[in-house]
């Protein structure tokens, strides 16, 4: 191993110490003893051990873990197919996003003020419960309030209108069978509810959702509505407010890769004026841009919503309408005008369970 | 909390001390670093870090619930308008816990909306009220204590023909006069004791807009950054305390003219639109971050001379909808809604929707600044 010792996560006063007594490179002290360290370097016993033992874990099982860590395309290939999606039971978006909200990334739904963005992370949160003999992940959902446009009348619709939707599709025993226990009740039961005030309760919140996941590992997705207004109007150091974003969007990846869950966020729009012109662009600065995996931005044209999707590394960036009825968020009527350029042209849905996929009846 | 000191969580005596040094005193300051900042300035490793951070974070984060104990407490959920259309609409009423923006021009009714709610929330519970305190924030001096108790004797002859409940009712309205920014801040830092003091079971804030307008001219630099700053403070108490007391918070606002393209608006019939001028239109005030920081913005806007009309511009339950009513001795009566117009399904932009003010009957007296 050629780390030098500065790099080493240990406390900076020991580092300075072992610099001191001219261990430049980590090499320089694998052979050393603890007592031996102590005496040289002028630290305690149990930070010599501490020291040690760090670069014992570190060391041999680095060679080895670099060969398991690799993987190979296929390997991916696999691993992405079997992660599946979350349908938002309108299909064109469905369409665009390549089969719905994908697992083991992060989503962030950008939108102007009454949009739907906190519809659609309802309908997530009920659709996440779908059982997997319908097409759905049979998951539980986290969702994670900064706003308090959460009101569970709304979720009890969706729910109804989920239910129902399933009802009218079962087929066969195991799809009734599933459907028995899928009642309006456990779907809100399975919906964990946190509601965060401030940026400093998100961000501890954050910090313990590991914990929390592991707890109940049928979460497969968080959403987090919304992510801007706690950041938006306490900080006067900027600079600040994107170092701790960055922090919780790693988290937020890591989360999302190491627990095979869908993290979902929302952002706000704010008001950029430039030569005369204002326009709306999502919040959180230009860095934030590059937080999240995949971007959707909706938007209101006239009368009608939109949903564009912005960023994605695997799907066509696409336009398509939806509508957000008594049921939730749903397609938007047929209309003979064309809507935009490449809209329902991506790739068809990939199968990842066993049945059909549901067709939409509204 | 954020605010919850050091020494209160279970970190040792010697690691506050070192904190302390660098100003780091509550879970808020050493929560806003991030791990690698935390081991420089504590003297920490890496892993001793985050345990740390871990150790704070259980001190400091929410609790975790379900829908379904929300859903359980359905009784607890809305506060009644007393309008059974509006109250349908809205799946129940005006959400307990979040933030309620009623804007509109000036004498149409927001006022008097709000002292209805008033009179509303001092009822008994078997009569749909809150039975408890109102706080009325008043920065216009709009409020009327006259109005008050003419319109309780108007809506309900029975109940307040007992001059003892008339009494009663009007001592748990606690108004409060605030009439610049600070004071309202000041106000709204100490509200939790005053709710709690006053038993309020609603928050009126009437109005929002008068004092930061009066205050922020918008054309000067930076003020409009320090302005939505300001405002996003206010809301992010008000937020706090309606979900704590679980209590429904009112705000009102103005409006103010946008200056861009004719705007396509459905419910509007063909000659009102060609009489717009194609410079601007009226819409809601305080710009387009603040449309975000409410959750349930209600429009009233005239109709016609004698009508006026009240807008659901964005609910999270409610979809887009219009009702017409009039102003009564009473208060608010719906009235006209038999072919309810209700645009289903469709909408716009709350902090873009056009309002129709009827300059023709009222001169406008807002100034043209957003």
């Amino acid at each position: 191993m050629h780390r030098t010792v500065p790099s080493l996560p240990l406390a900076p006063s020991v580092k300075v110490k072992l610099i001191n007594a001219g261990f430049q490179v980590a090499s320089d002290l694998t052979d050393m003893r603890p007592l031996q360290l102590c005496k040289e370097a002028g630290i305690s016993q149990e930070e010599a051990v501490e020291v040690l033992q760090m670069l014992r874990d570190d060391g041999q099982p680095h060679q080895q873990r670099a060969a398991t860590e690799s993987l190979t395309a296929l390997d991916l290939l696999h691993q992405e197919q079997a992660l599946g999606s979350i349908v938002t039971f309108c299909s064109a978006l469905d369409n665009a996003l390549g089969g719905g909200v994908p697992v083991g990334k992060t989503t962030e739904i950008c939108g102007a003020p009454g949009v739907g963005k906190t519809q659609l992370c309802m309908q997530l949160a009920v659709d996440v419960q779908i059982p997997v003999c319908f097409g759905g992940l049979g998951g539980k959902a986290l969702y994670i309030d900064t706003e308090g446009s959460f009101l569970v009348q709304r979720v009890v619709d969706m729910a109804d209108a989920a239910v129902q939707h399933c009802t009218l599709l079962a087929e066969d025993t195991e799809q009734r069978q599933a459907l028995e226990e899928l009642t309006v009740e456990k779907i809100l039961s399975n919906l964990f509810l946190v509601r965060c005030h401030d940026y400093v309760e998100l961000l501890a919140e954050v910090y313990l959702l590991p914990d929390f996941i592991s707890e109940h590992p049928e979460v497969r997705l968080v959403v987090i509505d919304s992510i801007a207004f706690p950041f938006r109007h306490d900080f006067e150091d900027l600079s600040q407010r994107t170092r701790l974003l960055n922090g919780l969007a790693q988290q937020l990846i890591q989360l999302a890769t190491q627990h095979s869950l869908a993290v979902v966020l929302t952002n706000q729009m704010t008001t950029r004026v430039s030569n005369g012109q204002s326009k709306l662009v999502p919040a959180l600065g230009e860095s934030w841009g590059h937080a999240a995996t995949q971007r959707l931005i909706l938007h209101w044209e006239g009368l009608r919503r939109l949903a564009s999707l912005y960023k994605s590394p695997s799907q066509m960036e696409a336009t398509i309408q939806y509508q957000i009825t008594v049921q939730g968020f749903r397609d938007a009527p047929e209309e003979p005008r064309p809507t935009s350029s490449s809209s329902a042209v991506s790739s068809p849905s990939e199968n990842h369970s066993k049945r059909p996929r549901m067709e939409d009846l509204s | 909390m954020a605010s919850k000191k050091l020494r209160r969580t279970g970190v040792s005596a010697e690691l506050c001390e070192r904190l302390k040094r660098h100003q780091l005193e509550t879970c808020q300051d050493v929560l806003s670093t991030t791990p690698v900042e935390l081991m420089r300035l504590a003297g920490l490793s890496h892993p001793a870090a985050l345990d740390l951070l871990q150790l704070l974070s259980k001190a400091c984060a929410p609790a975790v619930s379900s829908a379904w104990d929300l859903w359980r407490k359905k009784g607890e959920l809305c506060f009644s308008t007393s309008l059974p259309a509006l109250d349908r609409l809205l799946r129940g009423g005006l959400p307990r816990g979040a933030l309620t923006e009623v804007t509109g021009p000036s004498g149409c009714g927001k006022t008097q909306l709000c002292i209805m709610l008033s009179v509303l929330a001092t009822l008994p519970r078997s009569m749909g009220g809150l039975d408890s305190g109102v706080i009325f924030i008043d920065t216009e001096s709009a409020f009327s204590a006259e109005r008050l108790v003419e319109m309780a004797q108007a809506r309900f002859p029975e109940f307040f023909s007992v001059k003892e409940r008339l009494l009663e009712m009007a001592s748990r309205v606690h108004l409060f006069r605030e009439l610049t920014c600070q004071d309202v801040l000041n106000r709204l830092e100490h509200l939790e004791e005053d709710i709690i003091a006053c038993r309020a079971g609603l928050v009126i804030l009437d109005s929002v807009a008068s004092v930061v307008r009066k205050e922020f001219d918008t054309s000067l630099p930076g003020n409009l950054t320090f302005r939505s700053n300001l405002l996003g403070q206010e809301a992010g108490v008000l937020k706090y305390l309606s979900q704590a007391f679980c209590i429904p918070v009112v705000l009102t606002n103005q409006i103010t003219t946008h200056v861009s393209e004719k705007v396509h608006c459905a419910q509007w019939n063909q000659a009102d639109v060609s009489k717009e001028e194609d410079s601007g239109f009226v819409t809601a005030a305080l710009g387009n971050t603040w449309s975000h920081s409410v959750n349930t913005r209600l429009i009233v806007q005239y109709e016609d001379t004698e009508r006026r009309q009240i807008v659901i511009a964005k609910s999270p339950v409610a979809p887009f909808a219009m009702l017409s009513y009039t102003v009564q001795k009473e208060g608010i009566r719906l009235e006209g809604n038999e072919n309810p117009e209700s645009v289903l399904n469709q909408g716009t932009d709350p902090g873009l929707q056009p309002i129709r003010f009827n300059s023709q009957c009222r001169p406008l007296s807002e100034d043209n600044d957003v």
